[in-house]
């Protein structure tokens, strides 16, 4: 008995065995994930014609469900043959699934842009929308800057120029938002032309006894501040380089450090609110709202609840450069949607991005609290979301829209994140902070 | 082989018996295999469900995956670059620190309101019973939501501190290097206090009550029964408690994920977290297989440390 249970004992423990190693051996048959080309082309068609018969685009995204609600209904209106299929997914859901979706048979035809976009795009999974830019002209109906943001860093193979991975329909852009009461009452009249005279008013709020600035360090708040003084202090196509990954692209740089030790420095002064790192944008957003701080980084996303709760009482302006006549720069993104390669209506997908840039659905973006790609084709905004416009207005002249900085590689985001409430806490030198960012970047570039 | 309790036949029914044994002993030869008849439909499933996702996840730890593209091959790379990681090694300290949270407080607390509620049957158990239940009810992502609120800066626990004086105590929270963790770790304390408790009044019930009336006739205080009557008859279920609570130290991911996701810095990262993220948001799938694995072998090594003690105290 003794030795039969021994036998297969020993025969379930080769079995065993035999079943891990088996799929070892057979690595190639196994090895996870595909090397098949994406099937179809991996650009639009140089026609713009939309074929006749009825058509149905599954549209996947994230942002904004009542904005892109009307802007479907508005396009199926021009389109009758066309109708648009919406599918929306919570942000990170959305973020966390864009590989597997876009990769899949069963991709939409029409999908929002986020930061996987630029790996999907290099592997030929989103089609290149080049030829459509000249065709429908965007670049007249859209700022290019706004654009050339889309482009992956990658040259089209189709016009040789710039390639485009997708079409803005809201744009976004950060700054510092302030209340005018309590500005007025630390003696603040007005936005600031420097960065120095910046300080300058958040020491004569921290002297009036208020808290200067609200910064909601938990999620994203830290880094927008970071990036903020960044922006005025490093050369704009050092940073594009740096984001976009082009080689030798370096962020150990004097003018990275510098901000860094601002960031540090204005923590060390009390300026921000004693919970900084422990705060949520959002909630960041409600205390300013209140009137806990003077001033409040965040980006335009915030100004609709902003302008509703505190009417005429606060203002915006882009973080000031260095001088007076620097160019205004500020970091900012679209709520932009891409076209996926596998997608058997390019055409009816070109003119509903195309659609995207036309003054009646800039006006569409505009009520739904974003800043539409053409401006001047909308209704004039006022109080708060003027200042935004007008913001947005002087960095796009000054070619000054950057992106934001976690765009340079997908662990990026954790690292300024938590580097930042490190750099605000005190807790870690400038070109630590930096070292670990580029650590990151090059381990994610090195491919 | 067991043998059978001998039977006492009358000698005129002896030549049926043989027969009827020499029939029943076929089945019995094949006994150990029906066992695992019976076996087969839970562990089918189990092995569909627990098995084989563990042995592809220990599989994908050998490649470097996107999630999306064909793998490469590295072998035992993944694994190297776990260990030379330094936020990973800060992940799995804070771990352990969650450890006294998750897992020694609510034990020590789970005994006392055991021994506060053992002692005499008062009406209005059931009431105690689902209180201190409820935070196990509630799913952790609103638990951590809650909390979140909590300890914010106008949140409950500072106009506490506020109320009573207190002010230069107040701080955010989750936002403070100092306190972040041991504020995380005081979630898990009042999600898992209950569940402990819980564990110790059902041992507690089937404890003889004869014991505590002997212990009482014998002059004993309140603690010396919980001491010398309670206490070894809950040897298990400490244990059990025990297991279930450190695995959810270690593996502990919603209440941080929605309370902090690792910040201030790196103060309340953990391996889950990192597994997430790893997986998720940084696409390097294989290294999280590496991680998961990881974690995996450390929290049996622990656990069976655990049972191990137990069984040789007992």
């Amino acid at each position: 008995m003794e030795r039969t249970h021994r036998v297969r004992r020993r025969v379930a423990a080769t079995v065993c065995a035999a079943a891990l190693v088996l799929p070892l051996t057979a690595c190639d048959a196994l090895t996870p994930g595909s090397a098949a080309a994406v099937p179809g082309p991996r650009s639009v068609p140089s026609s713009t014609a939309v074929p006749d018969g009825d058509i149905t685009l599954r549209l996947q995204f994230a942002d904004a469900p009542l904005m892109v609600d009307a802007l479907i209904a508005a396009f199926e209106k021009g389109h009758p043959n066309i109708s648009v299929e919406p599918q929306y997914k919570t942000f990170s859901d959305y973020v966390q699934n864009l590989k597997l979706t876009m990769t899949s048979d069963t991709a939409p035809d029409i999908a929002q842009y986020a930061v996987g976009m630029t790996d999907l795009a290099a592997d030929g999974h989103i089609l290149d929308l080049a030829p459509y830019r000249e065709a429908y002209g965007w670049d007249k109906a859209i700022p290019p800057v706004s654009l050339d943001q889309l482009t992956a860093g990658q040259t089209s193979e189709a016009t040789g120029g710039r390639a485009l991975f997708g079409v803005p329909a809201g744009l976004s852009m950060t700054g510092i938002y302030y209340n005018k009461e309590l500005a007025k009452k630390a003696g603040i009249d007005g936005p600031p032309k420097t960065v120095a005279e910046f300080e300058d008013q958040l020491a004569a709020a921290k002297k009036a006894d208020l808290t200067p600035l609200g910064v909601g360090a938990l999620d994203s708040g830290g880094l927008h501040l970071w990036a903020a003084l960044l922006n005025q202090l490093m050369p704009t196509d050092d940073y594009w380089d740096w984001v976009n990954g082009t080689k030798g692209a370096t962020i150990e740089t004097p003018a990275a450090v510098t901000a860094s030790k601002l960031v540090i420095d204005w923590g060390r002064k009390g300026y921000y609110n004693d919970s900084a790192n422990g705060t949520a944008q959002v909630d960041s957003t409600a205390q300013f709202a209140k009137g806990d701080s003077v001033f409040l980084i965040n980006g335009n996303w915030a100004a609709g609840q902003l302008a509703t709760v505190m009417g005429d009482n606060v203002g915006f302006f882009p973080m000031p450069g260095e001088q007076a006549s620097a160019p205004t720069v500020a970091s900012g993104f679209s709520v932009s949607y891409a076209v996926a390669s596998r997608t058997e209506h390019p055409e009816a997908a070109g003119a509903f991005l195309d659609f995207l840039t036309t003054p009646e659905a800039g006006q569409i973006i505009s009520d739904n609290g974003f800043m539409p790609p053409n401006p001047d084709a909308v209704k004039k905004p006022e109080g708060v979301l003027a200042d935004i416009a007008e913001g947005h207005r002087r960095a796009v002249a000054d070619d000054g829209i950057t992106t934001f900085p976690d765009f340079a590689a997908p662990a990026m985001l954790d690292r300024l994140r938590s580097g930042v409430q490190k750099l605000i806490a005190n807790r870690i030198d400038p070109s630590d902070y930096l070292d670990s960012l580029q650590d990151e970047w090059e381990e994610h570039h090195a491919e | 082989m067991p043998s059978r309790p001998p039977v006492q036949q009358p000698p005129d029914v002896r030549v049926r018996t043989t027969e009827v044994r020499v029939q029943s002993q076929a089945p019995r030869r094949r006994s150990p295999y029906r066992g695992y008849v019976y076996v087969l439909p839970a562990f089918a499933v189990y092995f569909c469900f627990a098995v084989l996702p563990a042995l592809h996840t220990a599989y994908l730890s050998l490649f470097e995956w996107d999630g999306v593209t064909l793998g490469d091959w590295v072998g035992l790379g993944n694994y190297q670059e776990i260990f030379q990681d330094s936020i990973l090694r800060r992940s799995v300290l804070n771990a352990l620190v969650l450890v006294v949270f998750f897992s020694f407080i609510p034990i020590v607390v789970g005994l006392a309101m055991t021994g506060l509620l053992a002692r005499f049957r008062r009406p209005g158990m059931g009431a105690y019973r689902f209180l201190f239940m409820l935070p196990q009810v509630v799913p952790l992502v609103a638990v951590g939501v809650t909390w979140r609120w909590l300890y914010g800066d106008d949140g409950l626990v500072n106009q506490t501190f506020r109320a009573v004086g207190l002010d230069g105590v107040t701080r955010a929270w989750l936002g403070d290097f100092g306190a972040a963790l041991i504020a995380v770790g005081l979630v898990g304390t009042w999600v898992l206090s209950g569940l402990c408790m819980m564990l110790f009044l059902s041992g507690v019930q089937k404890v003889d009550p004869s014991l505590y009336e002997a212990a009482r006739l014998d002059g004993a205080g309140p603690v010396r029964e919980f001491v010398s009557v309670t206490l070894p008859h809950l040897r298990g279920e400490i244990a059990v408690a025990m297991t279930v609570t450190t695995v959810a130290a270690l593996a502990s991911f919603d209440i941080v994920y929605v309370t902090t996701n690792g910040g201030p810095g790196e103060q309340t990262t953990v391996p889950g977290l990192l597994v997430y993220r790893l997986a998720f948001s940084e696409g390097k799938v294989g290294l999280a297989a590496a991680l998961a694995v990881v974690l995996g072998c450390l929290i049996l090594g622990i656990v069976y440390l655990i049972n191990r003690l137990s069984r040789s105290e007992s």
